[in-house]
């Protein structure tokens, strides 16, 4: 659709897809100059240009949905002829949109959370930049503007951890005092922030190297150009380096989306506001690698349908995601702090997103595995920004980030009772009802019918997690509403807080996101199934990549369509054991949690290891932390001080100022001594003659 | 323009003592100003000169040793473009900075004074500001050699010439550290004059090595004529080694961290990112464009030695305490960058490297800046004693953060655009080659950026952010004159970190003829 304007030709699609990402910098640039005025003001102005994005990438949705696409360039890097694009496929434009109004729905809410705050303006600066960045990575055409955003979605993420910088006790996360290995398991706002944005970078820069390497071969960054001419990729093949670039570009989703071994920094991102958890670091940023995955694995697909094998690719992929799955839902089990919790959670879903893409691409049905990543994308967007800003809203009420000082709060706060209640049987998966359910369940489905030779453990781990998933969920719920209220919450009334819902602007946002649970839910097959066919369309079109035709299975009722019975009665069969026994020891209360760790041993120790996160994070530290400062400390002292300094400099000094004496030292002004000198030194002389 | 590049080097040479009574008679303001107004004529000129594209000047000198020209090429402009505007800019920075220091020294000699004599020495009023104005002449007058002669070094198309101006950077550079320096200044003068002039002799014997051998000193004779072997490899050992000191590179290091801790900050500021890299600079135009083959063969040393700096120095920067001096590592690190650069061997790599100069030059001078805010405001140099004043100098904190991305090399600053191109040109060197040494230093090299990440967020952590302590509650933002500057080299590097084409569009073409791609 061209329109001329003043003179100007341009297409109104490459419009809005420039206008998604710009506009929020343009907000981000003027937010500084309006908080010099008026702070309240800078919160309307986040408000509205979040939104004035998110509907430049609705205006994109009818496009994206008939799977054409819009790919707009200008030229930037003459020099090297690089170009700057945006390009807007069904896959960016569904991710705009996912980024686009959840964004919108937080930023609304955090005009209630960061109300009063000196700092707003910092605030929505941060926030406004982070969804121009987040935006960026959605749209680029290519590499090398993708990590653009990368790098400021980093450098927001770890600002906004950081927001609180003055590093107050009660910003903190971990438990004071205590410790892992000799390590302190209590990090304030400043350094979560930093160790945020140096993990990450090891991500990076192995990101970097992978970029690097392509663009060696290929002489471009552009997606679309990678594909049209696969030359670079047979030469690259070739030498064994195909296969290499694509796992160290995976390296950057690894760090960036907190999977192992790069996933500890997530934990203690939780210090920033929650606001930020919400949208950084559950909804949005994380997905970023995901998202990146998801960009490059149709064309690595593509390029082993055309005989270039990349298996070891997806292989790494799967592992990765299964194993960061289980590892980080098993420590989700043991904690107390509940914004730990669904951090936790968040990287174990994203582990199973990671999971199932990998699974795409060593199946012959491609497209299965990469509609329910996509799926799980979406809706664990939703329901997960919904539990955060919930965990915000009790955070706000109590005062405390632990659950153990909450309990019995669902007389108190109805709406943010229900509401968690609706996200966390998205998370849980309840069956029929969630979209929870029926993207977990297509993802069961996807690895099922993989038929590669690990699909059978992968699948009983993916199960696995789902039971963790349940119970951890419900423990959570069942902590913060259920039984009675704690001791803090008792001393609070006492003072004469009274214990209430959270403001309007505050819950609606939450409100929005978990009935869109629900709702989506109770349409999930059918959801699933447009999705279905839009990627199939998709991946055919632009990447040649053909779908199998699947034979349908009968066994089940009409409106399972679809669906495979193994999956199902597993996703089924998950939900009913995570969630029963969360009932027992959380809802009902029927049983002690704490007796029944300490009963024996066995499930104290393994308690312990979980509950000191396997002792991944203190290895980390001691390995790249510790060990580094130590080294640079010895070098420090044991070479720069003494060989360079003392050495080099004062040594040569010292050393001139020696010769300089003994010289001086021969001129004794004794006459016998001279000719002394002189005698032997003759004798000397006429010796060596004689020889 | 006729003239304008002699213009450029030798007006703020002529004028100096117009500058140093200006400060003696009417005061340190007017001074800045005259030396400002100076100078950014001056960066005009050159700018100018710059876009009309390559400009080249020759003037007759002696018989012996030729011409005396100047060149404002691809290679030559950014570096002189970079010089001269860090030097305009820090003109105004100069004078909070100076004058604080003055009263510090004016306290300090009079407290001599008064302890020598055995009796008090009734001080008058206005000796103060007598003291005042008599320093910041001689300080604005010395400020002008100090950047004429690093522009002439960059300029110069003779080997005579280059040495002269590479020489005469050191003499003012010398009486600007011991006369206002901290600490033992006086020794750290002597060090700094002591350990870059004896790197500079060495330098000269690699000159007269070439010179005598081809029997001229004229660029454009060496780049024609032919060297016999034995002669070439030892001179450019020796033009790298001289040049080595100059850029402080590991084992050459020693006199950097003393003397950029010590002297007073603008000069730390002009010092650290402008002067050392014009090492780099030597190394671009003696080694890689005049002995190509030679360059051949050490390119792969260039390349480790740069690596090898490029921890060494990050690890010490984690070490310290004293924030000039932190910043002094990482300068020391961020040299080793441009040397790995350099030893690529590619057209990218090299221009990276170069433009690493350019980006180093933006940051660390935007980090020294904030150094001297601190110094001045909060009146102590040990990271230790700082903490949480992000709130109390919102200014200075956004400048350094920006200035810390771009050593970090995180777009959009321009550091990232270095730091790419630069690690693609190793990589290239690398698979091209298919040498495996090359392979894993640029595995080290990506490493090494993660270090430079850590040391730098560690020092903004430790200085901005955490708990603000007690005696620090009522430190207040740096002056307009402090400010400003670091705001305009911020704005700059964001502007070249989008849009680097500014200077790539110089950089490349030059580099891509000199390796004949």
């Amino acid at each position: 659709m061209a329109t001329e304007m003043l003179g100007f030709t341009f297409e109104v699609g490459a419009a809005s897809a420039w206008l998604i990402w710009i506009l929020p910098f343009v907000a981000a640039l003027i937010i500084p100059g309006i908080g010099k005025f008026s702070k309240h003001a800078t919160g309307y102005v986040a408000v509205g240009f979040a939104l004035m994005s998110a509907l430049s990438a609705a205006s994109l949705l009818p496009m994206a949905l008939e799977a054409h696409e819009v790919h707009d360039q200008i030229s930037w890097i003459h020099s090297i002829s690089l170009k700057a694009g945006v390009l807007a496929d069904p896959l960016s434009v569904i991710m705009a949109n996912v980024v686009g109004w959840i964004s919108f729905l937080i930023m609304i809410y955090s005009t209630g959370y960061m109300k009063g705050d000196k700092s707003i303006t910092r605030f929505w600066f941060w926030m406004m930049f982070f969804i121009g960045s987040m935006q960026l990575i959605v749209l680029s055409d290519n590499l090398l503007q993708v990590f653009f955003g990368w790098e400021g979605v980093g450098l927001a993420s770890y600002a906004l951890i950081s927001f609180w910088y003055r590093d107050k006790k009660k910003d903190h996360v971990g438990t004071e005092g205590r410790t892992v290995l000799g390590l302190l398991d209590y990090y304030s706002p400043t350094h979560a922030g930093m160790k945020a944005f140096i993990m990450t970078k090891v991500g990076d820069v192995m990101m970097i190297a992978g970029m690097l390497l392509i663009f060696l071969f290929a002489g471009t960054f552009g997606f679309r150009e990678l594909l049209h001419d696969a030359t670079w990729a047979t030469t690259m093949s070739s030498q064994g380096l195909l296969v290499p670039a694509f796992i160290l570009l995976f390296g950057g989703a690894v760090g960036k989306s907190a999977q192992f071994p790069l996933n500890e920094w997530l934990l203690e991102a939780m210090t920033g506001p929650t606001a930020v958890s919400a949208l950084i670091h559950a909804a949005t940023m994380v997905k970023a690698g995901v998202f990146l995955v998801m960009r490059l694995a149709p064309l690595v697909f593509a390029l082993s349908a055309a005989g270039i094998l990349a298996d070891q690719f997806f292989e790494i992929i799967l592992l990765v995601g299964a194993t960061t799955a289980l590892l980080l839902g098993l420590q989700g089990m043991v904690n107390s702090e509940i914004k730990k919790v669904l951090a936790y959670s968040t990287g174990s879903q994203i582990g199973y997103m990671m999971m199932v893409l990998g699974i795409a691409g060593l199946s012959q049905q491609f497209v299965n595995g990469y509609t329910a990543g996509f799926f799980h994308l979406i809706s664990h967007a939703m329901f997960k920004a919904s539990l955060f800003m919930a965990a915000g809203s009790l955070l706000h009420v109590v005062g405390s980030r632990f659950m153990t000082d909450m309990g019995g709060l669902r007389k108190n706060m109805k709406k943010t009772y229900a509401f968690m209640w609706a996200a966390g049987l998205g998370l849980m998966g309840a069956p029929f009802i969630t979209t929870g359910f029926w993207s977990k369940d297509s993802i069961f489905g996807a690895i099922y019918t993989s038929g590669h030779p690990w699909a059978i453990p992968i699948f009983a781990i993916a199960v696995l997690t789902a039971v963790i998933t349940a119970f951890y969920t419900t423990r959570m719920l069942g902590l913060v509403f259920f039984g009675s209220k704690s001791k803090h919450i008792q001393k609070m009334e006492e003072e004469g807080h009274h214990i209430h819902e959270a403001p309007l602007s505050m819950w609606v946002p939450y409100g929005i996101l978990a009935v869109l649970t629900i709702a989506i839910g109770l349409i999930g097959l059918s959801f699933e199934g447009g999705l279905h066919e839009l990627f199939t369309n998709y991946l055919e079109g632009t990447f040649g990549i053909h779908s199998v035709h699947e034979i349908e299975n009968s066994i089940l009722p009409g409106f399972l369509d679809g669906i495979n019975p193994v999956a199902l009665i597993a996703s089924l069969s998950a939900f009913a054991v995570g969630t029963g026994l969360g009932y027992v020891f959380y809802i009902g209360r029927w049983a002690d949690p704490v007796k029944f760790v300490n009963s024996n041993i066995f499930f104290s120790g393994i308690h312990k290891v979980i509950l000191n996160r396997f002792y991944l994070n203190a290895i980390v530290y001691w390995c790249f932390v510790v060990a580094p400062l130590w080294l640079s400390r010895g070098v420090f002292r044991y070479f720069e001080k003494t060989a360079i300094e003392y050495g080099m400099n004062d040594g040569v000094q010292k050393a001139v100022g020696w010769s300089a004496r003994v010289i001086q030292g021969t001129q004794t002004g004794v006459t016998q001594s001279y000719l002394f000198v002189f005698g032997a030194g003759l004798l000397f002389v006429v010796l060596i003659l004689l020889i | 323009m006729e003239y304008a590049l002699l213009q450029a080097v030798i007006l703020p040479l002529l004028l100096s003592p117009i500058a140093y009574i200006i400060g003696r008679k009417i005061g340190p303001t007017p001074a800045m100003w005259f030396t400002f107004g100076l100078l950014l004529y001056v960066t005009v000129l050159v700018i100018l000169s710059a876009l009309s594209g390559t400009t080249a000047e020759h003037y007759p000198w002696t018989a012996q040793f030729g011409e005396f020209g100047f060149l404002l090429d691809g290679l030559a402009s950014p570096f002189a473009i970079i010089i001269y505007v860090l030097s305009t800019i820090l003109v105004l920075y100069s004078k909070p900075y100076m004058i604080h220091r003055f009263h510090e020294q004016y306290e300090e000699e009079r407290h001599e004074v008064v302890s020598s004599n055995g009796h008090s020495t009734i001080i008058e009023s206005s000796s103060l500001s007598n003291y005042v104005n008599a320093k910041s002449g001689l300080y604005f007058a010395l400020y002008l050699v100090f950047a004429m002669g690093m522009l002439g070094t960059v300029l110069s198309t003779n080997l005579i010439e280059f040495y002269v101006f590479f020489e005469i950077m050191l003499i003012p550079g010398f009486f600007l550290v011991a006369l206002w320096g901290a600490g033992p200044r006086r020794k750290i003068g002597l060090m700094f004059l002591l350990w870059t002039h004896a790197g500079a002799v060495v330098l000269l014997l690699g000159f007269l090595m070439i010179g005598l051998t081809i029997g001229s000193f004229n660029f454009a004779d060496i780049k024609e004529s032919e060297i016999p072997h034995d002669i070439l490899m030892l001179s450019a050992i020796a033009i790298s080694i001289g040049l080595g000191v100059k850029l402080a590179v590991f084992m050459f290091h020693i006199w950097l961290p003393w003397v950029h801790g010590a002297a007073p900050t603008p000069i730390s500021a002009l010092l650290s990112p402008a002067m050392i890299g014009i090492g780099a600079y030597g190394i671009f135009r003696l080694i890689v464009e005049f002995l190509p083959h030679t360059f051949a063969d050490l390119s792969i040393w260039f390349h480790i030695w740069g690596l090898v700096t490029m921890i060494y120095g990050g690890a010490m920067a984690l070490m310290q305490d004293d924030i000039k001096r932190l910043l002094a590592y990482s300068s020391i690190s961020q040299m080793g960058y441009i040397l790995f650069g350099i030893g690529s061997m590619s057209v990218l790599g090299l221009s990276g490297a170069e433009m690493m100069y350019i980006t180093h030059a933006l940051g660390k001078g935007i980090l020294f800046m904030m150094a001297g805010i601190l110094i001045v405001k909060v009146g102590t140099r040990n990271i230790s004693q700082l903490g949480g004043l992000a709130g109390k100098m919102p200014i200075t904190a956004v400048c350094a953060v920006i200035g810390a991305l771009t050593i970090m090399g995180v777009p959009p600053t321009s550091g990232f655009m270095g730091e790419w191109t630069l690690f693609y040109g190793a990589l290239e060197t690398a698979i091209k080659d298919g040498s495996t040494v090359r392979a894993v230093t640029f595995g080290l090299g990506l490493v090494a950026t993660v270090l430079t990440m850590s040391y730098i967020l560690w020092m903004l952590k430790r200085v901005f952010f955490g708990k603000l302590p007690q005696h620090l509650e009522h430190v207040k933002e740096g002056s307009w004159y402090m400010t400003a500057p670091m705001m305009v080299l911020a704005g700059f590097t964001i502007v070249l970190g989008i849009y680097p084409d500014i200077f790539f569009n110089q950089i490349i073409p030059y580099m891509s003829g000199v390796l004949g791609v």
